[in-house]
């Protein structure tokens, strides 16, 4: 076990030398990529994540089965783990069924997030590259999606901020006062319990609720509103990363 | 491959305007549960379960294998989970739907990923021979809520499967049969069970009070089809929450799904009672047999002596 | 072998002050003092106009306002929300977002660059950068052979000669049906098939750099360096064409006499002799059109313009030696660039002449 929970009780400060309630480093930028109609590369701590996103343009017809019928646009998400980004050169083959679910994640949050019914017959591609991770990965790659699809100008209900919360102490050791956690890097995943979730903006709303490790159940109250108030921070500095890109193009259009 | 039909506009009316007068059309509570019954196969570890219409079969089969390199003191553990086209047409062989991706996850984080099942305890020559114990997941017949009675039917199945006792004498391990040793049941050590929660919009008429969305419980394959959203909570009955998944759809609030945990532990508790129950039942079934069997052995033992 | 783990830094770190860091941008040549004193009071001005909003920002909450594109009004409230990130706009009574960058969503009336992706029995399919792809109907084109003449079986059949995949086109939205897609026509002689040129495709009129609605799409260049005439086509949908100008034979318009051109020439594919001069000039305003997208200008034709004069007489001082605007790594950020693209600040280009 990598984790020497001992010291946080000491200092209160977690391997990386964090509180409780900190976040990683979280810098973003938007339009790197000219190709795309949208683009973002989001930095949370050492997760590192490039999302491109295309359309909404007419969808291929896949096969018999045409996807184009409906009223929305479909929204597709496409995730690429570079070899190099984890610690083990693992090969993950197409049909990994983790990267499936979180495929599946993004899609459906966005899907019902964004304006899809302005685009019927069309399809909006999400890319996802993660080029290195050190955990708290779907909150980094819904975050990375938020800002593309607002540097695609593709309208959408609010914002979609996602981040990660534990909860000090591993499930064996049943004690009451184990502190909350926010944004958990990979060392810290493996060994706490802990969940992903992402809100809709600043408010409540939980739009994606992940959680994979046993945890007690009277924990999990603590973990969720910590986990709801580092969205809102994460949205902060989302926001003012569109802003800042925005008052730069406003700027030059100006000349 | 003939696509899923959709609802029809009548029906997603008729849904929606009984939902906004508090009614499920099958006049269901809507945190009640449809009917559950679970069967017990002749074998060992086979339980059909039934929850309304719905029904899922899992047979648990055990073999000795060798481990894997990494791990040489764990026996193996797999779920497959097969939709045929038996279940629903829109369901193609060796083409896995999202929905199966997400059953067979759902079925492997609330079972696998929370240690149910001691794999340690599968070990007979550390790092040569393990038990591997595989349930076979059969849909055999679905109408919604997937999810939850495939988990109540592999952990039924888990704690009626009896493996075949051993006896290990340094390299060699002996298997016995069911006729030489009575078989060992598998050492579980909890029992999670999922309860899946259906979201729908509030009616658009605003009355009010809660303003939330309405939260069906084991939802049937139209309330299914047009739900909004939906989160996936898997607990044991000590209120340990083992996995939770809101993929996506409608955003809730916090607290709702806060609730939801509770709610969901509550159920839980009544469907491991339930579960309890019938394997009591079989068990007493079963032991009618094993008397007899016994009485019968013991028969022939007299004869010779 | 030792692993050192590198602590986190951030790939990139935001301008604290824009304003400065720009300015350190403008380096040689330019006056840094009467600049800098013109920057601040400039863009304070703009910044207060311009009303910046993000995705999910309240706009109002007062109900006399009508939303319009880019916003939504949240369930049982008055409040209008935004949906995308961009700019306030009013427009008597309606409020609408326009984003800073978005896809091109067709108008009617828009001059548009497209490229056919698919051949129907009656009509073409087109790509014009929009969600969904355009079609231009059979009836909707020019035929060979007469302007007026009814369309026939045998145009049918042979649909492929006017138009097949992959070719330009230069078209003009001719209405928009339910789903938001765009029916095209070619039925006048600025329209049809594109040859001669170079196409190049920038952001469409979303907002920030990229092409405008403006009073002329359309114009012709006389070059510099014996390249003779050059035509540019700004296509609404952000996709340009540069093209050696064709001159009209004959010149006037009398009917009878387009319709032999139209037969003739308009469904060739066969690119004309294009001397290297031409060619040289050609590119040369692809490259200003490159930096001006790269600079987040917008792209009309006073902008192009004087950016094709700054551009020669940059190329003039540098006796030819520096060919930045003449295609392949045309766009490195050095000096010259950056200093090219200030200049199309009609200010400072003043400020460097006196």
């Amino acid at each position: 076990m990598p984790l020497d929970t001992s010291t946080y009780s000491l200092a209160l400060l977690r391997l990386d030398g964090r509180r409780w309630n900190e976040l990683r480093r979280l810098t973003a930028q938007i339009s790197t990529q000219a190709a795309a109609d949208g683009s973002s590369y989001l930095e949370m701590g050492n997760t590192k994540v490039i999302c491109t996103v295309t359309g909404p343009a007419e969808g291929k017809r896949t096969g018999g089965a045409g996807t184009g019928g409906g009223n929305e646009a479909e929204v597709r998400v496409e995730i690429g783990i570079a070899g190099f980004s984890g610690v083990d050169r693992k090969r993950r083959g197409r049909n990994d069924k983790r990267i499936s679910e979180m495929q599946t994640t993004i899609s459906n949050t966005f899907a019902s997030s964004l304006f899809t019914h302005l685009y019927p017959h069309s399809t909006i591609n999400i890319n996802i590259h993660i080029l290195s991770q050190d955990g708290s990965l779907l909150a980094a790659c819904l975050n990375a999606s938020t800002l593309a699809l607002i540097d695609a100008g593709i309208p959408m209900r609010n914002y979609i901020c996602a981040c990660t919360a534990g909860s000090t102490s591993s499930h064996s050791a049943n004690d009451e006062a184990a502190d909350p956690l926010l944004d958990l890097n990979n060392l810290e995943e493996q060994e706490l319990p802990f969940l992903t979730v992402a809100t809709v903006g600043e408010s409540d709303e939980v739009a994606v609720l992940v959680l994979e490790t046993r945890v007690q159940m009277g924990r999990l109250e603590g973990m969720l509103a910590v986990g709801v108030d580092g969205c809102k921070q994460v949205r902060e500095i989302l926001d003012g990363v569109v802003r800042r890109r925005g008052k730069r193009i406003l700027e030059s259009a100006a000349v | 491959m003939p696509r899923e039909v959709e609802p029809s506009q009548n029906e997603k009316q008729f849904f929606t305007k009984a939902l906004s007068e508090n009614i499920r059309i099958d006049g269901r509570g809507f945190d009640e549960f449809r009917e559950l019954s679970l069967e017990f196969g002749d074998e060992h570890g086979v339980a059909d379960v039934r929850l309304g219409k719905t029904r899922v079969l899992t047979h648990i089969t055990a073999e000795v294998t060798s481990p894997f390199p990494d791990r040489p003191f764990d026996g193996l553990f797999t779920i497959t989970t097969e939709l045929s086209p038996m279940t629903s047409p829109s369901f193609e062989v060796n083409r896995p739907t999202e929905t199966e991706l997400l059953l067979s996850r759902m079925l492997e984080k609330t079972i696998r990923r929370s240690s149910a099942l001691d794999t340690e305890s599968l070990c007979l020559i550390a790092g040569q021979k393990v038990w591997s114990i595989r349930a076979d997941v059969h849909v055999l017949s679905s109408d919604g809520n997937l999810t939850d009675a495939a988990c109540i039917s592999i952990i039924a199945a888990l704690q009626h499967f009896r493996k075949p006792d051993t006896s290990t004498s340094g390299e060699g391990v002996t298997v016995y049969t069911l006729a030489e040793r009575e078989p060992v049941p598998l050492s579980l050590l909890h029992h999670p069970l999922c309860v899946t929660f259906s979201f729908y919009p509030p009616p658009a008429e605003g009355n009010g009070e809660g303003e939330g969305e309405i939260t069906l419980l084991d939802t049937t394959h139209l309330e299914e089809s047009l739900r909004a959203g939906s989160v996936t909570i898997s607990m044991n009955r000590h209120g340990e929450v083992c996995q939770i998944a809101k993929l996506g759809g409608v955003a809730v609030d916090a607290v709702t799904l806060l609730h939801c945990t509770s709610v969901a532990l509550v159920k839980v508790k009544e469907i491991s009672a339930f579960v309890a129950k019938r394997l009591e039942q079989e068990s007493r079934r079963k032991d009618v047999d094993g008397k007899m069997k016994t009485l019968l052995s013991s028969e022939n033992a007299r004869i010779p002596g | 072998m030792a692993i050192t783990i590198l602590p986190p830094a951030p790939a990139y770190l935001e301008p604290q002050d824009d304003i400065s860091s720009d300015d350190s941008d403008v380096d040689g040549g330019v006056d840094l003092e009467g600049n800098s004193g013109m920057r601040p009071s400039k863009r304070a001005r703009h910044s207060s106009d311009q009303e910046l909003v993000t995705p999910g920002e309240i706009v109002t909450d007062d109900p006399q306002w009508m939303r319009g594109h880019g916003t939504y009004v949240a369930p049982s409230t008055t409040e209008i929300v935004a949906t995308v990130a961009g700019t306030v706009q009013r427009t008597n009574k309606l409020l609408s977002v326009r984003p800073l960058r978005a896809r091109y969503t067709p108008e009617i009336g828009d001059l548009v660059v497209g490229r056919i992706v698919e051949v129907q029995s009656k009509r073409w399919r087109v790509d014009v950068g929009a969600p969904v792809l355009a079609s231009l109907p059979l009836s909707a084109i020019n035929l060979p052979g007469g302007i007026l003449r009814k369309r026939t079986e045998t145009d049918e059949l042979q649909i492929r000669t006017f138009f097949s995949e992959g070719d330009l086109l230069v078209a003009e939205v001719q209405s928009l049906y339910a789903d938001g897609s765009a029916s095209l026509h070619t039925r006048s002689l600025k329209y049809g098939k594109l040859r001669n040129g170079v196409f190049m495709s920038v952001s469409g009129t979303g907002g920030g750099g990229g092409v405008v609605r403006s009073r002329r799409q359309v114009w012709t260049i006389d070059t510099v360096h014996g390249g003779g005439k050059v035509d540019v086509i700004l296509g609404v949908n952000g996709y340009i064409w540069i093209s050696k100008h064709i001159e009209v034979v004959g010149g006037d318009t009398a009917i009878t006499r387009i319709e032999e051109s139209v037969s003739s020439t308009v469904y060739s594919s066969q690119n004309d002799e294009i001397a290297p001069e031409t060619r040289r000039e050609v590119s040369r305003i692809r490259g200003v059109i490159e930096i001006l997208v790269q600079e987040g200008l917008r792209v009309d034709e006073d902008m192009v313009m004087k950016g094709y004069e700054a551009a020669v007489e940059v190329d003039s001082e540098n006796q030819g030696e520096s060919n930045a605007y003449l295609g392949g790594e045309a766009v490195v950020p050095g000096a010259v660039d950056m200093e090219i693209a200030k200049q199309e600040g009609e200010e400072l280009k003043n400020v460097k002449r006196a």
